[in-house]
């Protein structure tokens, strides 16, 4: 598989309090096997850690896995802070145990996209490499 | 944010803690064309420095990252007022050319910390322990007046000893369980450390692979005749036993040299200005040899014996006088080696 942009940075963070990273594992696996550099921050960050993290990594995008059920507002606790720091154009996209009907909600919120259970590899990577392939590069 | 590389500098060093983000663009700016380095280089003279830069490097999962962290945790805590800064390389898949740089997982406990700034590189295919980007990172986080600067390499065998390269100081990690005496024996980066570090000191044989390190680098010191050998530390990071005697040590080791760091540093930048003359006079040629006709006329001229190497050597170098400026349109991307 290639990417259009195989160097680019993501970081994948778990959100709150749930520690079930099985997901968020595949994701970084799936990721870098696809040409991505990724940093991966392990369990039970807060949204502070993680944007901050996010910043000094300088990634293009941050992937949000979440099983607790706190998505509508770690999310968008994450959105906010990074318009606080200037830092919008950082996309976010998420996945986890996602009510269908939360997921217009989360859009408009300015996740770029969310993936749940069914979500398979290959739709993960697609979607990511359209999110990415429009951003520029230094 | 304006992205020119003199604007993103100007942004840094002014506030540092404001612009962070101006700092991660340009690691990133620098990562990603790493000749454009020569860039900062006017701006050398008065350029910050850290007290101490200090390369970690050891085998895979000896516990770098988690020594790493407890380091950040009890420097803040002795110098509140200073910055910190840790760059975490991590190797890149040769098959996707992805990464998964994980040394920041131990570490996030500081990621809110306005004194510390964490910055993972992958290898991108570099061999050496490091990535082509370290230069970069190493002299931004100088401008953000970081005092001390870790520098962790990927889990490394025996070759590896980059690190040594960029480091005032390299504190090589082991653990127990991960072979024998023999291994101590051998060349390369045994013989590179200043420190070492015994981590996992709680483990069954951490005591066994004290006295072979012990044993080891006594018998060098003592056939050298160099003085006394590296000291060694014991420490268990995950519990940050150990951590008060080895950070001691680190800083007694900077205040007793500081001065011939500072002089190792600039010989150090000299070489790189000459490294980077030389690369540009030899783009420079290699552009007239292969676009010019005097270049392949030239060639076969010599073949034919009507001119000398030498004497070719000298039209191309007198034509190249008058020169092109770099970073032309058609720069080599340096991000695909």
């Amino acid at each position: 598989m290639t990417t259009a942009h195989p160097r680019a940075r993501i970081l994948i963070g778990k959100p709150g309090l749930d520690g079930h990273d099985r997901g968020a594992k595949y994701i970084v696996h799936i990721l870098r096997d696809a040409g991505y550099e990724v940093v991966y921050t392990g369990i039970r960050r807060s949204p502070e850690q993680i944007v901050e993290a996010a910043i000094q990594e300088d990634v293009a995008a941050i992937g949000l896995s979440l099983l607790s059920g706190a998505h509508n507002e770690l999310f968008r606790q994450v959105i906010d802070l990074l318009k606080a720091r200037g830092a919008e154009d950082i996309l976010v996209f998420g996945g986890g145990i996602i009510p269908a009907s939360d997921i217009p909600g989360l859009h408009e919120m300015g996740m770029a996209a969310v993936f749940t259970p069914g979500s398979s590899a290959k739709e993960i990577i697609a979607t990511v490499d359209r999110l990415l392939s429009v951003r520029q590069e230094v | 944010m304006n992205e020119d590389i003199v604007h993103l500098v100007c942004d840094v060093r002014q506030n540092p803690a404001e612009n962070t983000r101006a700092a991660a663009r340009l690691m990133s700016l620098l990562e990603n064309h790493p000749a454009r380095i020569t860039e900062l280089y006017a701006g050398l003279a008065d350029w910050p420095e850290p007290l101490m830069v200090l390369g970690i490097t050891g085998p895979p999962g000896a516990g770098k990252s988690t020594l790493v962290d407890q380091l950040i945790e009890l420097y803040r805590k002795r110098h509140p007022l200073r910055r910190l800064g840790v760059i975490a390389v991590d190797p890149s898949s040769h098959a996707s050319k992805g990464s998964v740089m994980g040394d920041r997982v131990r570490m996030m406990r500081h990621a809110t910390d306005p004194h510390v700034f964490v910055r993972s590189l992958a290898a991108r295919g570099h061999l050496g322990g490091l990535a082509l980007g370290v230069r970069g990172v190493l002299r931004v986080m100088g401008l953000m007046q970081c005092e001390l600067i870790l520098i962790e390499t990927v889990g490394v065998g025996q070759s590896e000893m980059e690190v040594a390269e960029f480091a005032d100081m390299v504190a090589i990690v082991l653990a127990p369980g991960q072979g024998d005496g023999i291994q101590l024996l051998k060349s390369g980066l045994m013989e590179t450390g200043d420190v070492f570090v015994v981590n996992k000191a709680d483990r069954d044989g951490a005591n066994q692979l004290q006295s072979q390190l012990l044993t080891t680098l006594n018998l060098r010191a003592s056939v050298a005749d160099a003085g006394a050998p590296p000291p060694v530390c014991m420490t268990s990071a995950l519990g940050g036993d150990g951590m008060d005697g080895f950070l001691d040590l680190l800083e007694d080791h900077c205040a007793r040299s500081a001065d011939q760091w500072l002089t190792q540093r600039k010989q150090r930048f000299e070489q790189e200005v000459e490294q980077a003359v030389l690369q540009e006079a030899h783009r420079r040629l290699a552009d007239m040899l292969r676009t010019s006709g005097i270049g392949s006329e030239g060639i076969t001229r010599v073949l034919r014996g009507e001119t000398t190497v030498n004497e070719l050597a000298t039209v191309l170098l007198q034509l190249g006088a008058r020169g092109k400026p770099p970073y032309n349109e058609g720069h080599v991307d340096e991000r695909r080696p």
